[in-house]
């Protein structure tokens, strides 16, 4: 049990940690200084959340360091969907991104609230607070992007093509889901996370006019949640720790 | 000063934004955002103006609904006469009524 939930808080530690990352990719370069703003903010809360998480895995551990965690892992341990780690190609396919995890990390948030884990049960509560502002500026973007000129559509629906494969690793499971849903730790299955995922988005979509496209799911066959990534992470990860890699001992 | 316009959603108006620290603070003017339509106006208006500051509530309101006398006109606020007779600073009511105010808002902070 224990191993099964540490993989879960390892999922979303490093879904928070990565999607943040790219996020802050943007900060100086958003559209306009309000919207660059605003997602340099959720970016920064993004990776506070894999902070807390990070720090839960360490709780179950019974020891560990978050930093090292974040910083001091190969790609093959992480265990974050492909999604979050594909370079930010145009606004809109960042803010179409961004809204296709937030509804999935919507959905997560709300069986962990109903876990038997108390700490986790509590942290979930904390964080949906920040997360319903992350929802609704992603599905502000897609619904206006979406629908506005001729030009937004057509780059929406192109974005959509290119990451809806890739979204579908958010929702694949593994043995460790089993495990949690009968244990009543995580009162819930992947398959049924998957549909109201999929329910969910394909609402808002429909109504910013891009039709889910017909893709099989995770087409290329990653598997982000099995520690399965592209060379996308390896650069991210080349990036992001370089600084640390400097000198491993500093204190910070 | 002509009518709002109606925007596309690629189009931006400028926003005059406006917080309220508490329910019973008056919403307070304390910048602008740039934005499409009112939606996206106070999404972006709360990661500006209400990150670090108390906040309960935020308005915001297009430029164009605004209407403002001209700073030309500014010496017209300025009295000829001695005016403090207008502060009532010196009636004992008056005090009263502002420490109450004040209790009041220290308690429900």
């Amino acid at each position: 049990m224990g191993a099964a939930l540490r993989e879960w808080l390892l999922r979303a530690a490093d879904d928070e940690l990565i999607i943040g990352h790219r996020h802050s990719e943007w900060t100086g370069f958003g559209p306009d200084i309000e919207s660059d703003v605003a997602l340099s903010s959720i970016a920064q809360e993004e990776i506070g959340h894999a902070r807390l998480f990070y720090e839960m895995v360490c709780r179950v551990d019974g020891a560990g360091d978050p930093d090292r965690l974040a910083f001091g892992r190969p790609p093959g341990e992480f265990r974050h969907a492909v999604l979050v780690e594909r370079p930010n190609a145009d606004w809109g396919t960042s803010l179409l991104r961004l809204f296709l995890y937030e509804h999935f990390d919507r959905a997560r948030l709300e069986v962990a609230a109903q876990s038997t884990y108390r700490p986790l049960a509590d942290l979930a509560g904390a964080l949906r607070r920040e997360e319903k502002y992350h929802l609704l500026f992603g599905e502000a973007w897609v619904r206006r992007l979406g629908a506005a000129t001729e030009e937004s559509g057509e780059r929406m629906r192109a974005a959509l093509a290119a990451v809806w494969p890739d979204a579908m690793d958010l929702v694949e499971g593994t043995e460790a889901d089993a495990l949690l849903a009968q244990s009543g730790a995580l009162p819930q299955t992947p398959e049924a996370l998957r549909r109201a995922w999929t329910e969910g988005v394909a609402v808002v979509l429909a109504e910013s006019r891009l039709p889910v496209p017909e893709v099989a799911p995770a087409a290329e066959g990653l598997r982000g949640r099995r520690g399965q990534h592209t060379v996308d992470l390896d650069a991210l990860l080349g990036e992001m720790t370089s600084v640390r890699r400097l000198d491993p001992q500093a204190r910070w | 000063m002509g009518p709002a316009r109606r925007l596309s959603a690629l189009e931006q108006d400028v926003w005059a934004v406006f917080r309220q620290a508490t329910k019973h603070d008056p919403h307070v003017y304390v910048g602008d955002v740039h934005a499409s339509d009112p939606e996206m106006a106070l999404l972006l208006a709360k990661e500006q103006y209400a990150r670090r500051d108390p906040c309960v509530n935020l308005w915001v309101v297009r430029y164009s609904q605004i209407f403002a006398t001209d700073y030309g006109d500014a010496d017209m606020f300025r009295p000829a006469t001695d005016r403090s007779f207008r502060f009532g600073g010196s009636h004992r009511d008056q005090q009263r009524v502002y420490r109450e105010a004040g209790r009041r808002r220290d308690d429900e902070e």
